[in-house]
């Protein structure tokens, strides 16, 4: 990122220099008193250089507050979805950036463009070009220094201004700088490396000049010791769940998505910031909400100082102290730290195993099958509807566009499904690899987009966007022994598995499908179920809560059948699909009859919003539940902090 | 507001404050970093409860028996300020032996409250030298309104803590401009500035203001739609409030706005009370006009206009005017400043508060001319009628109580992410997300007993009404008592509410209603 070129500019010549770059692009400095300070266009406002940072970190400018991302209209039987990307518009230069906030800006780009790349932050960011002003003075919360991220800046910028005597030292971080200093080339004068000792003898005196100086050494350390500490209970009293300090962060990226609805036949699905410190953030359908109060407040401080280090080899804190600043109830990162420190001092726990197991986090390169943009679906049409149970519909559709069928590829683990007009929802993908001119789902009515789907008739059109997910690894399956554990609608994510091993049985030692529900009725898949037994090497069994004449079912709970089974369990893969308790349930049940925790197989279906890894909802520990999994070993599942 | 943070001691009575008004808690927080001590009095274990050192869990309704009973305790135990008491009060020895039998032991057969408890609140607030009482609608909404408040202003001046920083009683203003709508007259028994109507020279000067007026005394909002039922009201103008939400006894209230002959609406967006309108004139929001608000510290604000109005809507001052030209009144206001410099010359507290004197931070009224610098703190040194006056609050009953068919006391409220009737807020997604629906708050106690299971709907029946909401189970209220939040119209709390009011002001007890559970 650095390239070699310094310069000196004069301090008397700035405002000519920012006047010449306001002709080709927009300039915004900082502008305002006292706390109040705000980037607004040159010449819009008195630009200040007596602030020690900007209000609001520059992420505001390249990842908006509200954005629209895609426009749907109804037209008598076609829905034309009309993506709304961010249009091209002059380039800006943000003046006056500090190092906390190039810093937060270098980690916002590894973590917005890599991955699934979101096209409306990659389209303002290259538009805005970053000049950092670095510090003379610390602020009161200020501990950019404890953390390494300041207090000069290092990444983010395209230059960098270090405030000398009478001039300004200028680095150039990349091409775009160069360009800025050849705009007005007249006033930069080069110089070379001698000069960098100055910059580090003043950059040594402010770093020696800053109030707070933590060290952060055994930091992860100490926090895997004090996950449960007291301290926890009366920081989690104080927040009111007011998001300032998400929205002020440098290093928060997570948003919710809704559909803005205009009329029958017109909407917009618009994306706006939202907070992990407001209770809903995780809340599931039927209230269940994996994160108390505690988990909530607790997570905050975990990501900014361990997950997002862990997964992106960012630090996830700056050290701004905005959070800080802003907090009504006095909740503070650096108290926090301060009482992490003291607790794994005085009253350690055994480091919990979630903090300190390296599981899986290998970043893959998604391509899609669509060429429409990120966030916007393909338009599907139902086909044809079946009634599962009286609760669960089966939805057969085709993409509107034949194209996309031809080029389908089977993998992930399940759709974002749209309802236009009223949401979208992740479904399980419950069909084979051989179905690729027809899309199935079988899903449940739970809330009000199942609710909507639930009532569609042939010939109405959905939305579709995937396939995502990390899929349960056929191909390790073979030649093995297989269990299969579903209950109610949580066969569905199994079929996609079990639909291949019933057409290639013979690939497979002993095959066991096990159904569960309260009742008979409930269950999915019956009729499939008995031809399935019929198969030499496949049986299927059924427990169930109130007994039932149509099949031979065991009254009670499925893991009272596994010690029957009479398998080599070392030989063995289990495939489970239900609630996280019942998962526990069943695992420890197995490892107790001999399977190792890797052959444990589990879905882990979270709140998720957006599907692609960004939203941040889904997020658990360091995971992302829609990228990482919803599919995880069970080994895995027990290295994740209890949030799901 | 600024002298909270400088309290030693503080009392909360019936206050939310951390999910209400915030920031007063963020300094109460700063108090407590500072060493002070909080005492809170709440009928739920609220939130400010988990940083208090005392907590007086009352029965909702019983302030009145609590306080007197402070005052008991400390007048017994020889805690009052003498000096303050000779120099800057009278009529003490009447009230004096009004609370004689006051005893912690009488209030807690009333309040629930334990004696000894009482009697820590009482011996903390009268020995701490910066003593501050905050309180909201817990004391307020009730029957006893204006004794309880009497019964306040006696405690902190029987103890001395009035007029100097970081002490009195201090009420935490609900909208953000409701201070500013009583100081301008918005109430039926004052003119702008608190002048009664009935005094000469007020008539007298605002008839050289505005010409001739009525100088009647109006009627207050139960009044009136009391009015409207009798047929003697004709007409309703209803600017930026929800009766059908807000008001007590929703049955009364819809019957009311459907019998009315003439009903106009103004507000910013079509509201349930909107519904029932002849006229609607739609109005512009905060950020579509300017004008000034004034804050529970008496603080006078600019607000600024960002956007333009949208729309057809226009700021409600406009539409005020575009009335009165339409009545035949001949009027010349340009420009909020304009009206500005009509309140400056009718009001003596306002005397000398301009827009260009308050673009960057507020004064707080008394002001009383162009070069007063405002007033922080009131009564110091001096009450406004002279000496501070005692007064004798006797408890009495009135409202509902549990009974055989009524057997549990349900009291309302608020939640932080919904304000009053959720005009606003449950238009914001991520405010209407975080609470979709209302809910009933029981203890797990009788939860258990009557078999109901959390998120289970509710039925709650009233004399009044019946709504349905789903049961939230928590320990952090009393036995028998519920509490439902009454921002949501598909659970409307003020269905059950009813119009037991106080005498003397007729604010209606919307904390005490007594109501019947059963599962829906």
């Amino acid at each position: 990122m650095k390239t070699n070129k310094l310069y000196t500019l004069n301090k008397d010549s700035l405002d000519k220099v920012l006047n010449i770059w306001n002709e080709k692009s927009s300039v915004y400095v900082p502008v305002g008193k006292g706390k109040d300070i705000q980037l607004m266009p040159l010449n819009e406002g008195e630009r200040t250089e007596d602030y020690i940072n900007l209000t609001l970190p520059v992420k505001e400018m390249v990842f908006e507050q509200k954005e629209a991302l895609f426009k749907w209209s109804r037209n008598e039987d076609t829905i034309e979805v009309e993506e709304l990307a961010h249009k091209h518009a002059k380039n800006r230069i943000f003046f006056g950036v500090r190092a906390c906030d190039t810093y937060g800006i270098a980690y916002t780009d590894r973590f917005y463009l890599q991955e699934f790349p979101d096209p409306n932050y990659k389209s303002r960011r290259s538009e805005s070009t970053i000049v950092a002003v670095n510090c003379l003075k610390a602020g009161q919360h200020c501990f950019c220094t404890s953390v390494g991220t300041g207090v000069f800046s290092s990444v983010g910028y395209d230059l960098a201004l270090t405030p000398m005597d009478s001039y300004y030292l200028v680095e150039v971080g990349t091409p775009k700088g160069q360009a800025l200093v050849s705009e007005a080339e007249s006033y930069f004068i080069e110089t070379d490396d001698s000069i960098l000792k100055d910059k580090d003898d003043l950059m040594a005196k402010v770093e020696e000049s800053f109030p707070l100086k933590m060290d952060l050494t055994n930091l992860w350390d100490d926090m895997a010791k004090t996950f449960n500490a007291d301290f926890w209970l009366d920081e989690a009293n104080a927040c009111i769940g007011c998001t300032g300090c998400t929205n002020v962060c440098p290093t928060c990226t997570c948003f919710n998505v809704v559909e803005e609805k205009i009329d029958e036949d017109h909407g917009l699905r618009v994306r706006y910031w939202d907070s992990c410190q407001i209770s809903h953030f995780t809340r599931n359908a039927e209230y269940h909400n994996p994160r108390d109060a505690v988990a909530r407040v607790r997570y905050r401080i975990y990501d900014k100082l361990k997950y997002i280090e862990e997964r992106f080899g960012f630090k996830g804190c700056s050290g701004c102290g905005r959070c800080t600043d802003v907090c009504p109830t006095y909740i503070s990162i650096i108290d926090i730290i301060g009482s992490i420190q003291k607790a794994a001092k005085n009253n350690p726990e055994p480091p919990a195993i979630h903090q300190i197991t390296k599981i899986r986090h290998e970043i893959m390169d998604r391509e899609l099958t669509s060429q429409r943009g990120l966030f916007t679906p393909d338009v599907a049409t139902i086909t044809r509807i079946k009634q599962e149970t009286p609760e669960i519909k089966r939805l057969f559709m085709k993409y509107d566009d034949p194209e996309l069928h031809k080029n389908y590829e089977h993998k992930g683990q399940f759709f974002q499904v749209t309802v236009f007009g009223e949401g979208e929802v992740p479904l399980s993908i419950p069909f084979g690899p051989d179905q690729t001119d027809e899309l199935v789902f079988d899903f449940k009515n739970v809330g009000s987009v199942t609710d909507k789907l639930f009532s569609m008739k042939e010939g109405d059109k959905v939305g579709l966007r995937g396939p995502y997910g990390r899929a349960f690894p056929y191909d390790t399956l073979k030649n093995r022994n297989l269990i299969f554990i579903g209950s109610g609608v949580a066969m569905a994510p199994l079929r996609t598995v079990i639909e291949p091993v019933v057409k290639n049985s013979n690939d497979f030692k002993q095959v066991f499908i096990m159904a569960s529900s309260i009742q008979y009725e409930k269950l999915l898949y019956k009729d499939e179920m008995k031809e399935w037994a019929k198969i030499p090497n496949i049986s299927v069994l059924y427990a169930l809560k109130d007994p039932t004449n149509e099949v031979e079912a065991y009254s009670g709970y499925v893991n009272d059948l596994l010690p029957d089974l009479d398998i080599d369990w070392s030989n063995t893969t289990a495939l489970i699909c239900a609630s996280p308790e019942r998962i526990k349930k069943v695992a420890r049940d197995l490892l107790d009859l001999g399977m190792g925790p890797k052959d444990i197989l589990v879905t882990l279906e979270t709140h998720m919003r957006c599907g692609v890894g960004k939203c941040g909802h889904c997020k658990v520990g360091s995971h992302y539940m829609c990228t990482d999994g919803p599919v995880f070993n069970y080994e895995e599942m027990m290295a994740l902090p209890p949030e799901y | 507001m600024d002298e909270i943070s400088n309290a030693e001691m503080i009392l909360v009575i019936g206050s939310n404050t951390t999910e209400q008004h915030p920031l007063a808690s963020t300094r109460i927080f700063e108090a407590l970093d500072k060493g002070a001590e909080l005492y809170v009095v709440d009928p739920r274990k609220i939130r400010l409860t988990d940083f208090a050192h005392g907590y007086a869990p009352i029965e909702p309704g019983t302030n009145l028996p609590m306080i007197n009973a402070m005052i008991h305790v400390i007048i017994k135990e020889n805690l009052i300020d003498l000096n303050f008491i000779k120099d800057r009060t009278e009529n003490y020895e009447e009230m004096k032996e009004s609370v004689k039998d006051c005893t912690p032991e009488w209030a807690e057969s009333i309040s629930k409250v334990p004696a000894e408890t009482i009697r820590q609140f009482a011996r903390k607030y009268a020995t701490t030298d910066k003593a501050m009482i905050i309180f909201t609608m817990g004391v307020t909404q009730q029957t006893t309104a204006v004794k309880s408040i009497r019964a306040l202003a006696n405690l902190a001046m029987i103890t001395g803590h009035v007029g100097r920083p970081s002490t009195g009683i201090n009420p935490l203003r609900g909208q953000n401009n409701v201070q500013g709508a009583g100081d301008m007259g918005a109430l039926p028994d004052f003119l702008p500035g608190y002048q009664r109507p009935e005094w000469p020279e007020t008539k007298e000067r605002f008839s050289k203001i505005w010409g001739d007026f009525s100088c009647l005394r109006g009627n207050n909002i139960i009044q009136m739609f009391n009015l409207i039922d009798e047929g003697i009201m004709k007409a309703a103008y209803i600017v930026g409030e929800n009766p059908v939400l807000s008001d007590p006894d929703q049955t009364h209230t819809i019957h009311c706005l459907e019998k009315v002959p003439f009903l106009v609406v103004q507000d910013i967006f079509l509201t349930e009370t909107a519904k029932f309108a002849d006229v609607i004139l739609p109005a512009a929001s905060f950020l579509e006009r300017d004008g000034t608000y004034t804050n529970t510290d008496r603080r006078v604000q600019m607000i600024n206009k960002v956007i333009e109005p949208i729309g057809n809507s226009k700021p409600d001052w406009q539409i005020m005017v575009e009335i009165m030209k339409r009545i035949g009144m001949d009027v010349n206001y340009k420009n909020t400043s304009d009206v500005m410099d009509e309140i400056n010359e009718a009001t003596d507290i306002y005397g000398g508060i301009t827009h260009d004197r308050i673009r960057e931070v507020g004064i707080q009224w008394p002001c009383p001319d162009k070069e007063h610098p405002g007033t922080p703190i009131l009564h110091v040194g001096e009450f406004k009628r002279g000496k501070g006056l005692f007064t004798v609050n006797d408890f009495e009953f009135i409202g509902d109580q549990r009974s055989e068919e009524y057997p549990f006391i349900m009291t309302t409220g608020r939640v932080t992410h919904q304000y009053h009737t959720g005009t606003m807020t449950r238009k914001v997604w991520t405010l209407a997300l975080e609470y979709p629906h209302g809910f009933v708050e029981i203890h797990s106690k009788d939860a258990e007993e009557l078999g109901i299971k959390d998120h289970q709907p509710i039925r709650i029946t009233s004399a009044r009404g019946s709504i349905v909401a789903p049961a939230m189970i928590t320990n952090r209220i009393n036995e028998k008592t519920l509490f439902v939040p009454f921002h949501f119209a598909e659970s409307p709390a003020n269905r059950l509410t009813g119009q037991n009011l106080d005498p003397i002001i007729n604010i209606p007890a919307l904390k005490v209603s007594a109501v019947r559970i059963e599962v829906e």
